[in-house]
């Protein structure tokens, strides 16, 4: 499988404070990459990179093998970038939104109807987007991100703080498009969303990656899976009890639960995707 | 160049320009109350001075004399309808005369003439006409000053044929258009800053280079076509037609220029307008000058829009020669291109 996105040694610093440090990764054709990281961590500024709308300081991209400082018209021809902050035009409508850069895009065949369709605001495509919900705003976005159908699909923390129904449709049409083949580049610092959608995730934190692999390597490796039991001791109170899974000493601490304990309730534990970044970090994704 | 994105991107800011409430609803109705004053003012110059007289009995000689220097006689019948007469501005000056006028005058004693003037009559003037009733009052008792003047006018001779002041002002509207027009432009570009919709445009094939043409040329369209509906429909036109719509198609770059760097200046409305009134007040200076001559001196030929002004104004009321409008023009181009790349350059900065 060859790569779509090549980052080597990115380097970027705003006034002298490092935002990205000397960073390096890959991203395979058709692959959901996250960048996981608090706010402030340089994820941005790493989409901003890769999108040229900043020149890295220091080492390089490519994007499908195009240099994204030398080639920037190439590659922005065929990448989509749903920001992070909304930036449609608030007193056109949704239609004439998407029609002014389909025709920035040259692409003659678009049909926006189909595409607010796509996206759940089917009925509303003449309405101004200045009438619309952040939830719509940020569907219309990505619809926007979508025009040229690109190769490869940027999009920057697209459902911060959106209801769970605008939520929903963005992820789903984040798969459609990894369906179609596209590369997607998504930051977030939603963990959850990060391990239902991607095929590996990156933990960037101080501009640096701390961790880059499938989010079920990252638990295995740094996670821990567990039992969890309430059991009811001869007074009559609960009690809690963990037995850690895939140790030596599991088999005989399992068997002990069942057979000389009254367990009461029980449930399994893994580790969350936030949990091993404040493992492996010593800080959340919060901040 | 890739004329298709250029195109949308005029379409784009020309919808956004109108829907912006704010400014379209100047721009239109500014232009309208532009026409509108211009025909409401007086088409003609009334050089008929008039003055007023309270007075028993004068010889004809006096009067004729007075005729005879352009003046109008308004004989009121008391003197208090000849202070009225002088406080509605009948007449610019009134003077009431002692019932023994003319014999005191023979008789070699100092008779009383009591001289009424309006407010607002400059000194200059109150002196001219004591000056000129002293010299009547010579003619009539028989000792006329003995000097001959010969009267040359240099320049055209306007006398019967005075610009009205309408026309004066008109360089000073079109120029008004012109200029305010920097503020809906550079309001629609730091708009976009604001917003961080150039920030989606510049994602896409569109390079920084096609978007300064289409903002320039929507902000020269838009100037010019308004100077242009203004110039037409108030007639003037009339004299030196392609001179007059070569400096309003360049005054109309200058603006978009200074639009330029008012964008890169102003981070919203506020800013805009506080930076874009203070370039308006300068840039009008010149305009003053025409209305009201002899205020503005040499200097304001630093003043940039100094040469649209002048090529305007002459083109309009008095007819300028080519070699003036040439040398006029090619100024203010090279004044065009310097206004353009700052403006360029400073707002490429703040948008990359």
């Amino acid at each position: 499988m060859t790569n779509a996105i090549i980052a080597d040694q990115l380097t970027y610093a705003y006034n002298q404070v490092l935002a990205v440090d000397h960073i390096s990764f890959q991203v395979a054709e058709g692959e959901i990459l996250s960048f996981l990281g608090p706010n402030g961590a340089g994820k941005t500024t790493t989409v901003k990179m890769l999108t040229g709308q900043l020149h890295p300081q220091e080492g390089e991209a490519t994007l499908m093998g195009l240099d994204i400082v030398r080639d920037t018209e190439r590659v922005q021809a065929q990448i989509g970038v749903c920001f992070e902050i909304t930036n449609l035009y608030e007193q056109m409508s949704a239609e004439e939104n998407l029609n002014l850069f389909a025709r920035l895009f040259g692409a003659k065949d678009f049909d926006a109807e189909a595409a607010l369709k796509r996206i759940g605001l089917d009925g509303r495509g003449k309405d101004r987007v200045e009438t619309y919900s952040k939830g719509m705003k940020q569907r219309l976005m990505v619809a926007r991100s979508l025009i040229n159908k690109p190769s490869i699909l940027f999009l920057d923390e697209p459902t911060e703080g959106l209801d769970p129904v605008s939520s929903e449709t963005i992820r789903n049409v984040i798969l459609e498009e990894r369906e179609r083949g596209a590369t997607v580049f998504l930051t977030t610092h939603d963990m959850v969303e990060a391990d239902k959608l991607s095929d590996r995730v990156a933990f960037i934190d101080q501009g640096v990656i701390a961790a880059l692999d499938t989010p079920h390597n990252l638990k295995q490796q740094y996670g821990k899976r567990a039992i969890r039991a309430q059991v009811s001791s001869p007074d009559g109170s609960l009690v809690s009890k963990e037995i850690i899974l895939d140790q030596p000493e599991t088999a005989e601490s399992m068997r002990d639960l069942f057979t000389g304990e009254q367990v009461v309730t029980i449930h399994s534990e893994e580790a969350t995707l936030e949990d091993i970044f404040i493992q492996i970090t010593g800080r959340g994704l919060a901040g | 160049m890739n004329w298709t994105s250029i195109r949308a991107l005029i379409e784009k800011d020309v919808m956004l320009f109108f829907r912006n409430r704010f400014f379209a609803l100047i721009t239109i109705g500014a232009l309208i109350m532009y026409i509108v004053i211009y025909f409401i003012m007086p088409s003609e110059v009334d050089e008929t001075l008039r003055i007023g007289f309270f007075v028993d009995e004068l010889p004809a000689e006096f009067t004729q004399e007075l005729e005879a220097e352009g003046l109008e006689v308004y004989y009121a019948d008391s003197v208090s309808d000849l202070k009225d007469a002088v406080l509605n501005a009948e007449v610019t000056a009134g003077f009431a005369f002692p019932p023994d006028f003319m014999n005191s005058l023979a008789g070699q004693s100092a008779p009383q003439v009591e001289v009424f003037f309006p407010s607002d009559l400059p000194q200059e003037a109150k002196d001219l006409y004591i000056l000129l009733l002293k010299e009547l009052s010579f003619t009539l008792v028989g000792q006329p000053l003995n000097i001959e003047f010969s009267e040359e006018v240099l320049g055209d001779d306007l006398v019967g044929q005075q610009i009205p002041l309408r026309d004066r002002m008109l360089p000073l509207i079109a120029v008004f258009v012109l200029m305010f027009e920097t503020l809906g432009l550079a309001n629609l570009i730091s708009g976009e800053i604001e917003a961080r919709t150039l920030q989606a445009l510049l994602i896409t094939p569109l390079r920084v280079r096609e978007l300064f043409t289409g903002k320039s040329i929507t902000g020269v369209g838009m100037a010019f076509l308004q100077a242009l509906i203004l110039i037409v429909i108030t007639g003037g036109l009339s004299n030196q037609p392609v001179i007059i719509l070569l400096a309003l198609f360049l005054g109309a770059l200058l603006a978009t220029g200074i639009a330029f760097l008012l964008a890169s200046s102003g981070s919203d409305l506020l800013g805009i307008l506080a930076w874009g009134i203070l370039a308006i007040l300068i840039l009008i200076l010149p305009a003053l000058g025409i209305i009201f001559p002899g205020t503005i001196s040499n200097w304001a030929k630093l003043i940039p829009s100094y040469y649209l002004i002048d090529t305007v104004n002459r083109a309009i009321n008095y007819g300028i020669s080519n070699q003036q409008a040439v040398t006029n023009l090619v100024i203010l181009l090279l004044i065009d291109v310097v206004f353009l790349w700052l403006g360029i350059t400073a707002l490429r900065r703040k948008i990359t």
